[in-house]
């Protein structure tokens, strides 16, 4: 049952994410990524990561996304055009360079994980309790917490200062 | 086996994931969308942690995927108001038509 839920929302999530790649409209490209991202905020609950799931759903979907459809309408992005490439060979090229990739990272990945025992001591409450998580944020990783609060200030203050308009000397 | 789920199936949807956002980079012409496709990429790398991190049974794999978010959101405030600032110099964000260091 656990693996049909997860398959079939990892399954949504690929879908929406090659729907993505094919769609040639931005905003469609950004509501299919929603769609995956939901996805994805299912697998993570079938892992028993409940946390990450609601953060991938409040942070990317709910804030990065938007952030994103903000900047289409600002931009005005037009419809990608296909009719006259400047550059054909790039398009061969991505093409080759993403078949190589695929066989290899496919041939890599569906070996590894074989070390693991096949029954290691996996506690599906203990992984899902959240205050356990909180614990670690604030002892072990407290130094790394502190100073993610710290670049995102940097990130706000840097996005403001570029985005801003140039003042005329 | 992790709860039910069998690892395998976890890394072989990251890596269709992955794959889905590696064609979005190289093949779409408009910034915000292989800016889109990273953000895939991104995803994909998550999942696999969360994978291991559950199949090994440690919360590792969670505080990372929990850094890679908050980066994340900062590389996405960032990287979209170069887009902002870029658009304002050359009134297009289509990859092919910016070919200049300097204006």
């Amino acid at each position: 049952m656990e693996r049909l839920t997860f398959d079939l929302a990892g399954a949504l999530a690929v879908l929406f994410a090659f729907v993505m790649v094919a769609q040639k409209h931005p905003v469609k490209s950004v509501l299919s990524l929603v769609v995956s991202f939901f996805g994805l905020a299912v697998c993570y609950v079938m892992l028993s990561a409940p946390f990450i799931a609601v953060i991938q759903v409040i942070v990317y979907a709910g804030a990065i996304l938007v952030l994103f459809l903000f900047v289409l309408m600002l931009l005005n992005v037009p419809q990608e055009t296909r009719e006259k490439d400047p550059r054909p060979i790039q398009r061969w090229l991505g093409s080759t360079a993403i078949i190589v990739f695929a066989v290899v990272f496919v041939g890599v990945l569906a070996r590894s994980g074989a070390d693991i025992p096949p029954h290691a001591p996996f506690d599906r409450t203990a992984a899902a309790d959240i205050p356990a998580l909180a614990r670690r944020f604030f002892s072990d990783y407290l130094f790394a917490f502190e100073a993610v609060s710290v670049l995102l200030l940097a990130a706000v203050v840097g996005a403001f200062l570029l985005a801003q308009k140039e003042k005329k000397p | 086996m992790i709860g039910g789920v069998p690892l395998f199936d976890v890394l072989m949807v990251s890596a269709a994931l992955f794959l889905a956002g590696l064609s979005g980079a190289l093949l779409r012409r408009t910034a915000i969308a292989i800016f889109l496709a990273v953000e895939v990429m991104m995803n994909a790398a998550n999942l696999a942690l969360i994978g291991y991190g559950a199949a090994l049974g440690t919360y590792e794999g969670q505080v990372l995927v929990f850094f890679v978010i908050a980066i994340a959101a900062a590389e996405a405030a960032v990287g979209l108001a170069v887009f902002v600032s870029l658009f304002r110099h050359t009134e297009t964000i289509d990859v092919n038509k910016i070919n200049l260091l300097k204006w």
